[in-house]
């Protein structure tokens, strides 16, 4: 442990310096665009405007806009009226990129965190939920024959927060939120495919029956195993976006 | 205030909380109700119309928030909309999306919207975290607006359950009663193993609360 912690105060006492900077003025920038801060067709700064702004060289801000024209966060136009505008990200784009920018080791801390807090919740909800709950938990579940994937994701999403409403800790649901917008978008990816949707279906349908019989270890084994075959399609769509 | 409360005086202390919001939701109602009758409504006017009286009403810190949330459809510019305010600073809601898909929470599903929506009656949903406005553990009072015969929305209000616990507390010990929901759980009890929530698993002498489906338990 000593070893950790040293290596780890090591590295928050290392210098800063200079290298870094374009990135974290992309990040700066992308976060803005993709959060909506930014809107869309907004023209942004000059290079040079944009590096007095934000008290960097101009090259630096340079570099910052050609990685979010890469990215196709930013497009650039010539001439008169020229310059760098806003373009939104469509929302299955963002989160693919955000699927691309990450490592192996990042997608399974995540997972880890999000599987943990998940199955936690689903086991302390069977202790907890009474028969008319259930019945509020059946009617998000969406028949196979639907093929709209925003719901899918949707009601995936909405069913598992209410699992974790109902542990009956606002404390422990307002983590699933933040789980659920952090990782949860990555974990939905998968939905797409009818083969996927249906053993999600299936596995919806063992969690509720689960919280019905009150039986903790099922909701919690049903959750489970949702979360790793989602992070196995997950896992391969990652190798196809990275490689 | 050498007497000791009786459950009687818990009743009365419940009453004198939840007596007040079903008030401000009657009175939500009819300017809900004049407002449509007038003619089509959007989101600008509606909220423009309530506005005023919310906040006046919400100026009642024992509230986590309250409002008007509209049937899908009635308004002429938005399908879903929480005409809502909440929080210390009584910020406006307006749009609830959900995490991760940033999608637009379709709280039509949610029991404080689907109960009087079914039973056409007041409505006390509690003790759960409501995920959609407040993400706290509440207890959400609501009222369905109907206008010619059709739903047009809910009017509520939220009290923490925190809030009951500190208001309701000190009373029930003295009487050594419990506070109980309409499902027989417990809200805020005398006994401290009793956690909120929990079902009341002895039969116990109950007081109903007037125009509530609330009631205060013995022990």
């Amino acid at each position: 442990m000593r070893v950790m912690t040293s290596r780890a105060r090591a590295a928050i006492f290392a210098p800063i310096g200079d290298e870094g900077r374009a990135a974290r003025v992309e990040n700066r920038l992308a976060e803005a665009i993709r959060s909506g801060v930014l809107a869309h067709g907004e023209r942004l700064p000059s290079e040079p405007e944009l590096a007095q702004m934000l008290g960097v060289a101009t090259v630096t801000a340079r570099e910052a806009l050609v990685a979010l024209r890469a990215k196709g966060l930013v497009v650039t136009t010539r001439g008169r009226g020229g310059g760098s505008f806003v373009r939104a990200p469509e929302s299955g784009d963002l989160v693919e990129d955000r699927l691309a920018a990450m490592s192996r080791v990042e997608l399974r801390d995540r997972a880890t965190v999000y599987l943990v807090v998940l199955t936690g919740c689903a086991e302390i909800a069977a202790e907890r939920t009474d028969p008319d709950e259930v019945e509020d938990l059946r009617d998000l579940l969406i028949p196979l024959n639907v093929s709209d994937v925003a719901r899918w994701r949707s009601a995936d999403s909405e069913l598992y927060l209410s699992v974790a409403a109902l542990t009956q800790s606002a404390r422990m649901t307002r983590e699933v939120v933040r789980q659920e917008a952090d990782f949860g978008a990555l974990l939905r990816i998968p939905l797409n495919e009818p083969g996927f949707r249906e053993a999600t279906a299936t596995r919806h349908q063992e969690l509720v029956e689960a919280l019905a019989a009150g039986d903790a270890v099922r909701a919690r084994e049903s959750v489970r195993e949702h979360v790793a075959h989602s992070l196995e399609r997950l896992a391969e769509i990652h190798e196809a976006v990275r490689r | 205030m050498t007497k000791t409360m009786t459950p009687i005086d818990c009743v009365t202390q419940v009453e004198q909380h939840f007596g007040p919001i079903v008030t401000e939701l009657e009175r939500v109602r009819s300017e809900v109700a004049a407002l449509f009758e007038a003619g089509p409504v959007t989101t600008a006017s509606l909220r423009e119309r309530l506005e005023p009286g919310s906040l006046e009403f919400l100026r009642n810190p024992n509230l986590i928030g309250g409002g008007f949330v509209v049937a899908p459809g009635v308004l002429t510019d938005r399908r879903l909309y929480l005409v809502w305010w909440q929080g210390e600073e009584r910020d406006f809601l307006g749009d609830a999306d959900a995490p991760g898909t940033g999608e637009a929470i379709d709280y039509t599903r949610q029991p404080w919207y689907r109960t009087p929506e079914r039973t056409g009656e007041l409505t006390l949903v509690g003790p759960y975290v409501d995920f959609v406005c407040t993400d706290e553990y509440v207890m959400t009072t609501t009222m369905p607006v109907y206008v010619g015969g059709r739903m047009v929305g809910v009017a509520g209000a939220d009290t923490l359950v925190e809030t009951l616990e500190t208001m309701l507390l000190p009373g029930l010990r003295e009487a050594g009663a419990t506070l109980v929901n309409g499902h027989g759980k417990a809200i805020v009890s005398a006994d401290p193993q009793l956690a909120t929530g929990s079902p009341l698993t002895t039969a116990r002498d109950m007081i109903p609360c007037r125009g509530l489906p609330l009631s205060v338990a013995l022990s």
